[in-house]
C-alpha cells in the first residue's frame, strides 16, 4: 500500500516539470494558434495601443507643479486626471472611462507617490496608473484584444492570396525532388559502400560531415559558392558556360538551394541504409541466386524489403523537413518568387506583423504536413506488403 | 548478369568482380571530394588576404584585391601562398575586432551546454517515469506528449514569441533556453529504452532497501550511460546549430548566438567573404573537433533512429 504511494509520489515528481514545459511551451500555444488563426492579431496594434512617458516630468512640465514644494490642496486643485490623459498624453478617455476615473481615481495616493519623486522613470502609462484607480480600472485600460474575424482569413489565405499557393507550390517543389533524389543517393552511396572492409570508416565519416554543419554555416559558405563572381561560375566558364547569377535568377535560385540541401543530408541518410544493408543476411542472396533469381528481383524482393524500415523513416523524416525548410530560404533567397511556405509565414509574422494571418497560413502548413505524412506511411506499407 | 551490380554489390563482397569494385569506388571517392570541397574552400578563403601587394604582373607593387574564385585556388604551401596572395590568419583576429564574436561565441557555448544538460535531465527523468512508475493518467500524458509531435514548429512559434514577450524574456538566456527544454522525442526514445532495461537489477536494488531515485540514479542511468552520452552529443549539436528560434527571441547582437552572428556580416551592398568564411570557420570547427571524437555516439544514434521509424 504504502509502496504504490511512494511510487505515485516520485512519478509525479519526475513528470512534472516536462508537464508543466509541455502545457505552457506547447499545448497553450498550439491552442492560441488556433484562435489566432480565426483574428486579425497584430503587435503592431499592441505597440500603438501604449503610451510610455515619463508621468512626473510630464505634470512637472504641463502643469508647473514642483513636486517638492506642493501641497495635496495645490495639487488637486491644479491637476486633473482626465484632462491630463485626454491633451498631456493624448490617451482617448471618454465616455464610461471618464465617469470611471472621476468616480474611481485616487488622487491622494497619486500625489503621494508625485511628491515623493516614485513616478520620476519612463514607464507605460497604463500600467503605472491602474494602481491608482481603484474599481474598474480594466475598463479605462483594457488590454488589447485582437478583432475575431471567424473564417476571413482562410478565406483571404485560400482564394485571394497568390503569395500563398506560390510558396506552397515551391514548397512541395522542394519536398519532392529534395527527398527523391536524396533517398536515391544515399542509397546509391550505401550500395556502394557496402561490403567494402577497407575505407569504409573514412567515407562514413567524410560523407557524415556535412550534416552536422549548422545550416546557417553551410548556407554562407554556398553564398561564396554560387556567387556570380563565385568559384562555381569559374570552374563553369571553362567548359563554357556563362556566369549565371544562381541565387538571383529566379529558376536557378531553387534548384540551387535544393542541390545543397540534398548534398547536406544524403550522407547522413546513406549511414542509415548501410546498417539496413549490413543486417541482410548474405545467405539470402546465395539462396535466392539458387533459385535462379536475377539481379532485378534480388534488388526488388531482398534488399527493398529489408530496406523497408529505413526507406519510411528517410522519406517520413526528409517530407516533414523540407515542407518546413527556412534557414536555407533565409540565409539564401531574396525573391519572394523563390521562397518557400514556411519562410512566408515569418515573413507576414515577424517582418509585417499579421500574427493573426501567419498562424491560419501556419494551421494550413500544419495540416499540410499531417495529411502527407499520413498518406505516405500509408502508401509506403502497402507497397512494399 | 549475376555480376552486375545491384545484386552483387548488397552482398559480402568476396566475389565482387574488379569491375564493380573501383566503379564503387570511384562513386564514393567523387561523392567525398564532393562533401570536402565547400569546407576546404571556404578554409582557403578565410585564410586569404581581402587586399595584398603585388608582387608581379601588370599591378606589381600596388594593393590589388585577392581573388577569391581562382580556380585551381594556387595554393603554395613552401611560399604560404593562396590564390596567389600571402596566407594569413589576420581574418580570425579581426573578426573578434570588429564585431562581437567572443559574446556570440560565449552565448552559444551557455545556450548549447544549458539546452543540452537540460534536455537529457528532465526528459530521460521523464521517460524512467513513463516506463516504470505507476501513477495516475500516465497514458493519458504520454499519449498528449506524442500527439504534440505532430504539430510543426510554425504554428506555435507565433504564440509563444508572444509568450516571451508578455514574460520579458525576449533578449534573455532564459528565454532562448527554457522554452527549449522540453524534448518528446528524447522521452519517446529513452522510454522505450528504459522498457527494454533488465528489471531484474531494479528488482534486486529494491530488496536491498534502496529507493527509486537511488535505484534510478545509481543503478539504471549508470547502466545506460551509452544511450545518454549519444543523445547528449545530438542535442548538443541541434542547440549549437539551432537558428531559428535565436531569430525570434533575440534582437540585440549582443544577445544573438553565432549563426545569428552570421547574418551581421552581410553587407547590403558588400560582404567581406573573408571575415565572413572566418566566421563560418569557427562555427563549423569546433563541431567537427566534437564529431570525430564522439563518431561512434553519432553513427550509433544515427541507426538507432533509423530503426525507431
Amino acid at each position: 500500500m504504502k509502496k504504490k504511494y511512494v511510487e505515485m509520489l516520485y512519478g509525479y515528481l519526475f513528470v512534472i516539470p516536462v508537464i508543466i514545459g509541455v502545457l505552457l511551451f506547447v499545448i497553450y500555444p498550439i491552442f492560441t494558434g488556433f484562435y489566432y488563426s480565426f483574428t486579425n492579431y497584430s503587435p503592431l496594434d499592441v505597440s500603438r495601443n501604449t503610451v510610455n512617458a515619463n508621468i512626473q516630468e510630464e505634470i512637472e512640465i504641463q502643469y508647473n507643479l514642483d513636486p517638492s514644494s506642493t501641497s495635496l490642496e495645490e495639487f488637486t486643485a491644479g491637476f486633473d486626471i482626465v484632462t491630463f490623459l485626454d491633451y498631456g498624453l493624448l490617451i482617448d478617455v471618454s465616455g464610461v472611462k471618464k465617469d470611471i476615473l472621476i468616480r474611481n481615481f485616487d488622487y491622494k495616493l497619486f500625489y503621494s507617490d508625485f511628491a515623493g519623486n516614485a513616478l520620476n522613470k519612463t514607464v507605460n502609462v497604463a500600467d503605472a496608473l491602474k494602481k491608482y484607480i481603484t474599481k474598474d480600472s480594466n475598463k479605462v485600460f483594457p488590454s488589447y484584444k485582437p478583432g475575431f474575424k471567424g473564417f476571413e482569413n482562410y478565406r483571404k489565405l485560400l482564394f485571394k492570396d497568390d503569395l500563398f499557393w506560390l510558396t506552397i507550390g515551391n514548397s512541395f517543389f522542394y519536398a519532392i525532388f529534395v527527398v527523391l533524389i536524396q533517398t536515391l543517393l544515399a542509397v546509391i552511396l550505401a550500395i556502394s559502400a557496402n561490403g567494402k572492409k577497407r575505407g569504409v570508416a573514412f567515407f562514413k565519416t567524410v560523407f557524415f560531415i556535412p550534416s552536422i554543419t549548422s545550416s546557417a554555416a553551410i548556407c554562407t559558405i554556398f553564398m561564396i559558392i554560387y556567387n556570380k563572381s563565385g568559384v562555381l561560375n569559374n570552374v563553369l566558364g571553362y567548359f563554357g558556360v556563362e556566369p549565371i547569377e544562381w541565387l538571383v535568377n529566379p529558376d536557378t535560385a531553387l534548384p540551387a538551394v535544393m542541390a545543397m540541401a540534398i548534398w547536406t543530408t544524403a550522407g547522413y541518410f546513406m549511414v542509415t541504409f548501410l546498417a539496413g544493408l549490413q543486417s541482410i543476411p548474405a545467405e539470402m542472396y546465395e539462396s535466392a541466386e539458387i533459385d535462379g533469381a536475377n539481379t532485378l528481383q534480388c534488388f526488388t524482393h531482398i534488399t527493398i524489403p529489408f530496406l523497408r524500415p529505413q526507406i519510411v523513416y528517410v522519406v517520413i523524416l526528409g517530407t516533414i523537413g523540407c515542407l518546413q525548410v527556412f534557414d536555407q530560404i533565409y540565409f539564401l533567397i531574396t525573391n519572394m518568387k523563390s521562397a518557400t511556405i514556411a519562410f512566408y509565414i515569418y515573413r507576414t509574422a515577424f517582418k509585417y506583423g499579421d500574427m493573426g494571418y501567419a498562424s491560419g497560413m501556419a494551421v494550413v502548413l500544419f495540416v499540410i504536413i499531417f495529411t502527407v505524412t499520413t498518406l505516405q506511411r500509408k502508401f509506403i506499407k502497402e507497397s512494399v506488403e | 548478369m549475376k555480376d552486375s551490380t545491384l545484386c552483387v554489390l548488397p552482398r559480402s563482397g568476396h566475389r565482387d568482380n574488379v569491375v564493380v569494385r573501383y566503379f564503387t569506388l570511384l562513386i564514393m571517392l567523387s561523392y567525398a571530394i564532393l562533401s570536402l570541397f565547400p569546407f576546404i574552400w571556404a578554409f582557403l578563403v578565410s585564410l586569404s588576404p581581402i587586399v595584398f601587394t603585388a608582387t608581379g604582373g601588370p599591378h606589381a607593387g600596388e594593393l590589388v584585391n585577392v581573388d577569391i574564385k581562382k580556380f585551381p585556388p594556387e595554393i603554395n604551401i613552401f611560399t604560404g601562398t593562396v590564390f596567389g596572395a600571402p596566407m594569413t590568419l589576420s581574418n580570425y583576429f579581426a573578426i573578434f575586432r570588429l564585431f562581437p564574436f567572443a559574446r556570440w561565441f560565449f552565448n552559444t557555448v551557455i545556450f548549447a551546454c544549458a539546452v543540452s544538460t537540460g534536455v537529457i535531465f528532465f526528459n530521460t527523468v521523464a521517460a524512467y517515469a513513463f516506463a516504470r512508475l505507476r501513477f495516475p493518467l500516465r497514458e493519458f500524458w504520454f499519449s498528449v506528449f506524442l500527439a504534440t509531435m505532430m504539430v510543426p514548429f510554425h504554428v506555435t512559434m507565433i504564440p509563444l514569441y508572444n509568450l516571451m514577450v508578455k514574460m520579458g524574456w525576449i533578449n534573455t538566456y532564459q528565454g532562448l533556453i527554457i522554452p527549449k527544454l522540453i524534448s518528446v522525442s528524447i522521452i519517446f526514445f529513452m522510454r522505450s529504452f528504459f522498457i527494454g532495461f533488465p528489471k531484474s537489477l531494479e528488482e534486486a536494488a529494491y530488496i536491498d532497501g534502496a529507493g527509486i531515485p537511488r535505484i534510478l540514479f545509481t543503478i539504471v542511468l549508470p547502466n545506460c550511460k551509452a544511450a545518454i552520452a549519444a543523445q547528449f552529443i545530438y542535442v548538443f549539436l541541434g542547440s549549437w546549430n539551432e537558428f531559428m528560434w535565436p531569430l525570434i527571441v533575440t534582437s540585440k547582437p549582443e544577445m544573438a548566438t553565432l549563426t545569428m552572428g552570421l547574418t551581421y556580416f552581410q553587407g547590403g551592398f558588400y560582404t567581406d567573404w573573408q571575415y565572413l568564411m572566418a566566421a563560418t570557420m569557427m562555427i563549423t570547427v569546433p563541431m567537427f573537433v566534437v564529431f570525430i571524437i564522439f563518431q561512434k555516439q553519432f553513427i550509433s544514434s544515427n541507426i538507432s533512429s533509423g530503426v525507431k521509424g
